[in-house]
């Protein structure tokens, strides 16, 4: 019987793993952490199992009061991190200390915990480089992107990655680093979501690459065995759905309209700027030219988990059978 | 080319035959569950691309095939070739060549030069039959597939040669070599006779660094590829898969002597198909 801290428990994902965590039997208690306030976070039952905190993780002494404190009392064992700042144009040194800075905290106080043992921390497939010469399906060992071009939003989670990886058999605590493809459901930061799920998909004139997209059902479950799993490492999360970009458009019902390359930035560009959508086409640049597939061997191997819950396609529905073995 | 696979089917109702079709219903391959496997080749697209081939392969280049029988039916395996002809037609007819002589139909995964999937319209169309990009990442997950890749060790140097270098093999590449002793691939020599007279270059205009997909722009002396007749010789294959250990892969030496031995292998073959055909149209 486990207890288990979660931050960024008012977020989407965080609310499931939370729902998710106490139907487990295995899980004592969950200490559930987001900055806002309980009322206005997870509106369910929880049977005494449920203690609820409001810290701002960006303060190191918060995070230090909340370890040595509250965690502790209820001999916290695992945590997961799902925290992080979602947005795509967000900027500056208070989205760095939520991304970067808040896990540095954490890891650092992991190491002289006296309960906690694991932490898991929900990494994202942004964080690798897409190139001519790389492979389109990707293993744990691919180049991370370290262009120090990039906006903020993947030079963040990249740091946040190796801060992680980094810190794996250093400190008295095992690490688990679950770098998961995009999700397809609302209010997860998914930039996937936010390109499809619009009047309209401008791709690149002549390209139709693969990609591969999770339902939060899958991040939870990856999450859960992470949360009970032994042994440190990083790990692909894939989905369930490895289609092309144009297929996923159309059963997410979006009309797909191909356009020069020159086109399409400013076009997002406006798009963010008078509709406000999320979606930033530098990040994805080459994605949506050559494409990226997570590989999950390993996580297959070591965790146990394999995508099993197809995203919920608008039009057509989930693929019921999806023939995985053959040649 | 992103157009859908029911535009697949339609146009090979159009153009191809019902060979074509049955060709690619019996292929074996690692769908994803959307009809695509990760790297996004799609059997419809396979029916499409053999009927569109179909002309050139019979009437045009009309290829005649000696020892297919050497190509595995089933595992990993390595088909290494000569490549040349300004324009990959030789990609294109070995390719087709091999589906129409394999029992059950293997799909050849063409292993491709870095710049082929950044080709709009052409890149996706390619990916969609099988193409791959020459990364050593895909390689690998291919052979560990149990698939059977396609290369040609010159790589663009081949088909960059000019009509006075035909049938001298260029810088011979040797990653192929290495692949195949670490996981495991015996490694098949093609020899193809005729392409390399189809359509004679003249020169080439080196376009690197000038944001073009290509590496350059040749000059053909002809505007479309001569209705030469093609041959393709296929050789026993190179188990190296049994000679050596996976762990030879790291040795350089060993993977030299492996390239070579193909390389003799290609050689020999385009030896013996130039010595027995009669002559370049015949």
């Amino acid at each position: 019987m486990k207890a288990v801290l979660v931050t960024g428990a008012a977020s989407p994902l965080g609310q499931q793993l939370v729902r998710s965590l106490l139907a487990d039997t295995r899980v004592r208690h969950v200490l559930a952490i987001d900055d806002l306030p309980p009322d206005r976070a997870l509106p369910f039952s929880h049977a005494g199992r449920l203690t609820w905190h409001a810290v701002d993780l960006t303060r190191a002494r918060k995070v230090r009061e909340l370890l040595f404190g509250p965690a502790r009392d209820l001999g916290v064992e695992v945590m997961v991190h799902l925290s992080e700042h979602v947005g795509a144009y967000g900027s500056g040194r208070r989205v760095y200390a939520q991304n970067v800075e808040a896990l540095r905290s954490i890891l650092e106080l992991a190491d002289a915990h006296p309960t906690v043992r694991r932490l898991v921390v929900k990494s994202h497939a942004v964080v690798y480089r897409v190139r001519l010469d790389l492979p389109v399906q990707v293993e744990e060992d691919h180049p991370l992107n370290l262009d120090p071009q990039a906006p903020q939003y993947v030079r963040d989670r990249v740091e946040a990655d190796l801060t992680a990886c980094a810190r794996m058999g250093l400190v008295n605590c095992e690490i688990v680093v679950l770098r998961c493809a995009e999700v397809m459901a609302p209010g997860i930061g998914s930039q996937l979501f936010d390109y499809l799920d619009a009047p309209v998909v401008f791709r690149p004139m002549g390209y139709d690459p693969m990609v591969n997209v999770s339902s939060a059902a899958d991040v939870v479950a990856a999450l859960e065995l992470a949360t009970h799993g032994s042994g440190e490492g990083v790990f692909n999360i894939p989905g369930y759905d490895t289609l092309p970009l144009s297929e996923a458009a159309n059963k997410w019902g979006t009309p797909v309209v191909p356009l020069p390359e020159a086109l399409i930035r400013p076009a997002y560009m406006l798009r963010h700027r008078f509709v406000g959508s999320e979606f930033r086409y530098g990040i994805h640049r080459n994605q949506l030219h050559l494409g990226l597939v997570l590989d999950g061997t390993r996580a297959a191997r070591v965790l146990g988990y394999r995508p099993s819950h197809p995203v919920d396609w608008p039009v057509g529905g989930p693929i019921l059978v999806a023939p995985r073995s053959g040649v | 080319m992103a157009f859908p696979p029911a535009v697949a089917r339609a146009l090979t109702r159009l153009i191809g035959t019902d060979a074509n079709r049955a060709r690619a219903a019996q292929l074996a391959f690692a769908n994803t569950g959307h009809g695509y496997d990760a790297f996004g080749m799609h059997p419809d697209f396979i029916a499409f691309g053999d009927a569109l081939v179909s002309f050139l392969y019979e009437r045009w280049f009309r290829v005649k095939s000696y020892d297919a029988h050497h190509v595995p039916r089933q595992g990993p395996a390595i088909l290494a070739a000569n490549h040349s002809g300004t324009l990959p037609f030789d990609g294109m007819m070995l390719w087709a060549d091999v589906l129409r002589h394999t029992d059950p139909p293997r799909s050849p995964r063409p292993v491709a030069d870095y710049f082929v999937p950044t080709l709009p319209f052409i890149g996706t169309l390619f990916a969609r039959a099988g193409v791959v990009g020459g990364s050593r990442g895909n390689v690998r997950k291919l052979l560990e597939q149990d698939s059977l890749l396609m290369l040609f060790p010159e790589g663009t140097g081949g088909i960059a040669k000019p009509f006075s270098k035909r049938y001298q093999l260029q810088d011979w590449r040797q990653g192929h070599c290495e692949m195949a002793i670490r996981f495991r691939a015996p490694v098949v020599p093609v020899g193809i006779v005729g392409a390399e007279e189809q359509m004679p270059q003249v020169a080439t205009i080196p376009v690197e660094g000038l944001g073009l997909p290509m590496p350059f722009i040749p000059i053909p002396a002809t505007p479309l590829p001569l209705p030469v007749r093609y041959h393709i010789l296929y050789g026993p294959p190179l188990r190296f898969d049994l000679e050596y250990k996976p762990d030879d892969a790291d040795d350089p030496l060993v993977v030299r002597a492996a390239a070579q031995r193909v390389r003799e292998a290609v050689e020999g073959l385009i030896h013996r198909g130039l010595a027995a055909r009669e002559g370049v149209f015949a």
